[in-house]
């Protein structure tokens, strides 16, 4: 039996966990808990979503990978945070790389069991339609950041206009 | 009948042939009809802009016909485009749920009809049917994919030579031609579109179109580009 939600300390400050009592029963009953040693790789991108990752505590690196190797980190994700949602939703492989950057605890919930429990829970389903948007519109900002300060000198120079 | 724009408008969701094949639209019965109470149908020529990056999000377009380039513009007014939305895709919709601006600026490229739903009916729809929420989720994370897979061609490409070979394979597979030898793509934009893409100027897609052909990789006919060497695509794409 894993401890339940109900117990968090950190419950209510987190819009995700904020549940309502029956749905954190049901919640606490699709989730397996588990606390996973720092460097751990939580998914990789390019390989199929098996569910999504709640960041209990610690933090989480995502990042992307090109063909020949090469790493673009994404941001650093923190606790509270849902990883993988994006993939799992749309049943595609992971689109990023999840490592973790401190020994955390992290609750992983199954894609079938996590699909089900959005359609019986509609106020956390706009949650997570919340979440995604939130995630969409960094990576927009993350889009226009890198695609259009095309010289690296004004990639540079960003900062210090916005100092002066 | 004939209409100004050759555009069939369909007025009701509940009798669209298309339905069938968009994830959004193929929703339950009930769900359609309280979806038919909220939206309004509407028809735009070509060249019309939705909505603008940075404006308060007004409400979603779920664009029924036509296709609509997705783009976002620098301070200094260059432009990227990030995507060129087909029918059946839902437009403006992490805005609308989040409340933030809009973060791209929509932009007709052919005769569009177009459902606009207003944000307060729209977000009072999703609380009320779980199935259209999911839905919504399913599109917002393709949206967010295709983020990444910009992203990623834009930080960790090396050269345009490689972004640009990288569009054109992906047009084929989109084409339903990545299986065939010689690959053909109906080239509907315009070089300083691809530019846009990817990020480059005008001047060098036309500088690497050029190459291509030189090099016996691409050939034109009219506005068709036929992939004659996807080997030596693929090795561009990958260098």
């Amino acid at each position: 039996m894993q401890p339940s939600c109900s117990h968090c300390a950190f419950r209510s400050d987190r819009p995700f966990c904020d549940m309502s009592p029956e749905a954190t029963r049901g919640f606490d009953s699709i989730k397996e808990q588990e606390v996973l040693a720092k460097g751990t790789l939580l998914f990789a991108e390019g390989r199929p979503a098996r569910g999504v990752y709640v960041l209990c505590e610690g933090r989480a690196k995502l990042s992307l990978c090109s063909e020949s190797g090469k790493r673009l980190m994404l941001r650093v994700a923190g606790p509270g945070e849902i990883l993988g949602l994006g993939a799992t939703l749309s049943g595609d492989a992971y689109e990023v790389t999840a490592e973790l950057l401190d020994t955390a605890q992290v609750v992983f919930v199954k894609r079938k069991d996590l699909l089900k429990f959005l359609r019986d829970n509609p106020l956390i389903c706009m949650e997570v339609v919340r979440r995604l948007s939130d995630d969409l519109h960094g990576a927009y900002d993350r889009v226009r950041s890198i695609g259009l300060s095309r010289a690296r000198r004004s990639r540079l120079q960003r900062p210090r206009s916005m100092a002066s | 009948m004939l209409s100004p724009y050759g555009l069939d408008i369909i007025e009701s969701c509940l009798t669209c042939k298309m339905r069938a094949d968009a994830i959004f639209c193929d929703l339950p019965d009930a769900a359609l009809q309280s979806f038919e109470q909220i939206k309004y149908a509407t028809a735009y020529p070509k060249g019309a802009i939705l909505f603008v990056e940075g404006q308060a999000p007004r409400g979603i377009f779920v664009l029924c016909k036509g296709r609509v380039k997705l783009s976002i513009c620098s301070t200094d007014g260059k432009t990227l485009i990030l995507k060129i939305a087909e029918a059946g895709e839902v437009l403006g919709l992490s805005a609308s749920v989040s409340g933030k601006p809009y973060e791209l600026t929509a932009e007709t490229i052919d005769p569009c009809q177009v459902n606009f739903v207003k944000r307060e009916d729209f977000l009072r729809f999703l609380k009320e049917h779980s199935e259209a929420c999911l839905r919504v989720a399913e599109q917002l994370s393709e949206k967010y994919n295709s983020a990444c897979r910009e992203i990623r061609s834009l930080g960790l490409s090396h050269s345009a030579a490689e972004k640009l070979a990288k569009l054109l394979l992906e047009w084929t597979v989109k084409n339903g031609e990545g299986a065939k030898a010689e690959p053909r793509i109906k080239l509907a934009l315009t070089h300083e579109e691809i530019a846009q893409m990817i990020g480059t100027s005008r001047e060098t897609v036309t500088r690497l179109f050029a190459e291509m052909k030189k090099r016996q990789i691409v050939q034109a006919k009219g506005s068709t580009l036929v992939i004659r060497n996807k080997t030596a695509l693929k090795a561009l794409a990958t260098t």
